[in-house]
């Protein structure tokens, strides 16, 4: 089959442009990648075909610039425009502009972004499709106009406490701010609007109840010219802390047949009414009693998009470059939908960021002085850094993301946490200590834990560190003691005493150095991995101490 | 099985100050005794006699030692209650704080970064005996609000001279996409603010003097 396109602009960095990349030269089209001056010897760069500067490091004076990112794709010969996520990939005038251009957008049309990428508007899709959503507002409140606060308070009472400030033009938390009781309202209506201005450009907020517990449900669309949506899958994102996803899996555990064919049809609803081409996600939560309602839909690429395209068999990139060319819905994509209800395998996806779980996630840009990330069976890791990249302050703090594919959850489950395992990381400190703790978490394994809330009542990242702390602090004292010299490997016992070696080892959640539980020691009570250590340290048993 | 006091090989270990954690631990850690003491040169519980260290964490006595496996790896074992406990360490690099006069170290453990901060025991004590002292003469002194990220300033809501509250929010710092709320470590008068709106932040950069 001939290439959908020649050659692709390619707006985003980091891993998701990477990603677009590669599938750019697996169906033979060239990409053409974009920077800022941070970015200029970034992977993204590297791998494309051609690459443009876009200015200094800040987004708006980079990666925000349609008129740039337009003009590059003139200059270039570019003949579409892939936008990834973030960014400018759900900015309605950033399409129009694309389509005005005369070049092909990978992704939902600009009127169906007004239509459903600004979630106000698409709660009123949802209600006018009849497909249940969140209770709240459906205009936009009136930040501005102090006038009409009592409105709004009445309108809040209607909603009920607690409830959520969210923004129309929001994504990934930005601009939500969670409102306990009446007295709260106006400051986080004012914080709120303020956050979501900076981040996309838009004040606009609105209110929405709080629904607790709740899963997060999202189910992956694809449209074509015809008109005709299907769904592909449904995703579980409930790990979550404060609205960023943390952990995603597919499918979401624990659905029978029919509620999933329930949800995929309401989520296809919604993308028949709005008219959806090309590649869209239709949010939901479902709450205790197995009720889903409409949360929102993301007109663009999901972060999350590989743990799908791992249990349907499909490349939803490639897909959205035949559907974005004015291609029919693809045999394998009809396949996969027809499919959808009755998956028959798993994956799940971690977030790895830079992030410190211990200081409430707060970001940790800098280099990376290590970086080893896990293989083998099953394994897809989609990053965009090396070991010596400096992780910029600017953008967004995902640094790779780790997804595995296994028969089913249990197998898959067992596969992340061998991956995690594997991972080695230094110089920045980012969420893999959070990751493999909740890995080791029952709820996690049962599906208990599975709720947008449970790491922000959950976990104490301080308490989970403080083992690793101590072991931290012993090491580098014995490292100073022995000389920057290591205790010589040969006074160990033989290779022949593995087994014994294993049987010495803490049981786990046994500490390094006091009391409490450790997550970190008791991978070493794997006999084959005592083996793999006890050859290194032989092996290394006259190397130099590292400085 | 205790650290012998006076010891001069004797080493203070404990979380550097910018990543340190209330509630942080620290350890003195020397050499075993010469004499074969209890806890020395004896045997370890898996039967080796590699002679590790003692070290007391937070007031425990602890055995403890290390085994390379190549450049950046390492295992920590630590021997109790009859058993030996063994953690993957990652070693990264190493710097002068010359600030402090102290050896900082990079140590990973379970995927958490952690620097590590190691200095003769001696000189460890010498300056706590120096900060009490200084204490004691600026009680109720000036707190210096810092940056602990790198970010860009997108509000101010206090100015010289204005009273906060604990946990009032004094700037509002963004960070890859995320605002950060930052408030005021305890009461008091703001005497001075380091940055205006729009300003550009590293890490350490003096935001906040709060008398």
């Amino acid at each position: 089959m001939s290439p959908p396109f020649r050659r692709v602009l390619v707006a985003n960095r980091g891993e998701i442009a990477l990603r677009i990349v590669r599938a750019c030269h697996e169906m033979g089209m060239e990409a053409v990648a974009v920077y800022s001056d941070v970015d200029a010897t970034a992977a993204h760069v590297r791998a494309a075909d051609r690459a443009v500067r876009l200015g200094p490091p800040a987004p708006a004076e980079s990666y925000l610039r349609i008129d740039a990112l337009v003009e590059a794709a003139l200059e270039t010969g570019a003949e579409a425009v892939h936008p990834g996520y973030g960014f400018l990939s759900e900015r309605e005038a950033f399409a129009r502009a694309v389509e005005e251009a005369g070049l092909a957008w990978v992704g939902p049309p600009s009127a169906v972004i007004a239509a459903l990428g600004d979630k106000l508007a698409a709660r009123r899709v949802a209600r006018d499709a009849g497909v249940p959503h969140v209770p709240g507002t459906l205009d936009p409140a009136p930040v501005d106009r102090p006038a009409e606060a009592a409105a709004l308070l009445a309108e809040a009472r209607r909603v009920g406490y607690p409830l959520l400030v969210k923004a129309a033009a929001g994504g990934g938390g930005r601009g939500m701010r969670r409102v306990a009781s009446e007295d709260e309202l106006a400051g986080a209506l004012i914080a709120g609007s303020r956050e979501a201005a900076s981040a996309f450009g838009d004040g606009s907020v609105y209110l929405e109840r709080e629904i607790m517990p709740a899963r997060h449900v999202e189910v992956q669309l694809l449209g074509d010219a015809a008109g005709d949506v299907v769904a592909i899958g449904e995703r579980d994102c409930s790990t979550q802390r404060r609205h960023q996803k943390l952990i995603e899996e597919a499918p979401a555990p624990g659905l029978a047949e029919a509620d999933r064919r329930r949800l995929h049809a309401m989520a296809v609803r919604m993308g028949t009414a709005a008219g959806l081409r090309n590649a869209a996600t239709c949010e939901f939560l479902l709450d205790r009693d197995g009720a889903f309602w409409f949360l929102e839909v993301n007109t663009r690429l999901q972060v999350e998009h590989p743990v799908t395209e791992l249990v349907a068999g499909l490349d939803i990139v490639q897909e959205q470059f035949r559907l974005a060319a004015g291609l029919p819905l693809s045999g394998r994509a009809r396949a996969a939908a027809d499919r959808a209800a009755r998956p028959a395998s798993h994956a799940v996806e971690v977030r790895l960021s830079a992030e410190d779980p211990a200081r409430a996630f707060a970001p940790t840009p800098g280099r990376i002085t290590r970086w080893r990330m896990p293989a083998g069976p099953g394994i897809r890791v989609d990053t965009a850094v090396e070991e010596g990249d400096r992780v910029p302050a600017e953008y967004d703090p995902l640094v790779a993301k780790i997804v595995v594919h296994a028969d089913d959850r249990p197998a898959a489950l067992a596969r992340l946490r061998r991956a995690l395992a594997e991972a080695e990381v230094g110089g920045i400190q980012t969420t893999l200590p959070f990751h493999r703790a909740i890995l080791a978490e029952p709820g996690f394994a049962d599906g208990t834990a599975l709720a947008t809330t449970w790491v922000d009542t959950h976990w104490d990242g301080p308490r989970a560190r403080a083992d690793a702390v101590r072991a931290a602090i012993l090491a580098a004292g014995l490292a100073v003691l022995a000389g920057e010299e290591p205790v010589a490997a040969g006074q160990e016992a033989g290779p022949d005493a593995s087994g014994a070696v294993a049987a010495a080892a803490p049981a786990p959640g046994a500490v390094g150095a006091g009391g409490g539980p450790d997550a970190g020691t008791h991978r070493w009570t794997r006999g084959s991995r005592a083996g793999a250590w006890r050859d290194g340290g032989r092996a290394a048993a006259t190397d130099r101490w590292p400085r | 099985m205790m650290v012998p006091d006076g010891d001069p090989r004797a080493l203070r270990v404990g979380v550097a100050p910018a990543h340190r954690l209330d509630g942080d631990p620290s350890a003195s850690i020397a050499p075993p005794p010469a004499d074969g003491a209890a806890g020395g040169t004896a045997p370890w519980p898996d039967g080796t006699d590699a002679p590790g260290a003692v070290a007391r964490l937070d007031g425990s006595p602890v055995r403890a030692r290390l085994i390379a496996v190549d450049a950046a790896r390492a295992r920590l074992e630590v021997s109790r209650g009859g058993s030996v406990d063994r953690t993957p360490v990652l070693f990264g690099p190493a710097r002068l704080d010359r600030a402090r006069g102290t050896t900082v170290r990079e140590v990973v453990v379970d995927g958490w970064r952690v620097e590590v901060e190691v200095e003769p025991e001696r000189r460890a004590l010498l300056r706590e005996r120096a900060r009490r002292g200084a204490g004691a003469i600026g009680a109720g002194g000036p707190v210096e609000v810092r940056a602990i990220i790198p970010g860009r300033v997108v509000a101010v809501a206090v100015e010289p001279g204005d009273a906060v509250e604990a946990g009032q929010q004094v700037l509002v710092v963004e960070a890859m996409k995320m605002q950060n709320e930052l408030r005021a470590p305890r009461e008091g008068t703001v005497e001075r603010v380091g940055v205006a709106v729009g300003a550009t932040i590293e890490v350490g950069d003096l935001l906040v003097v709060i008398r």
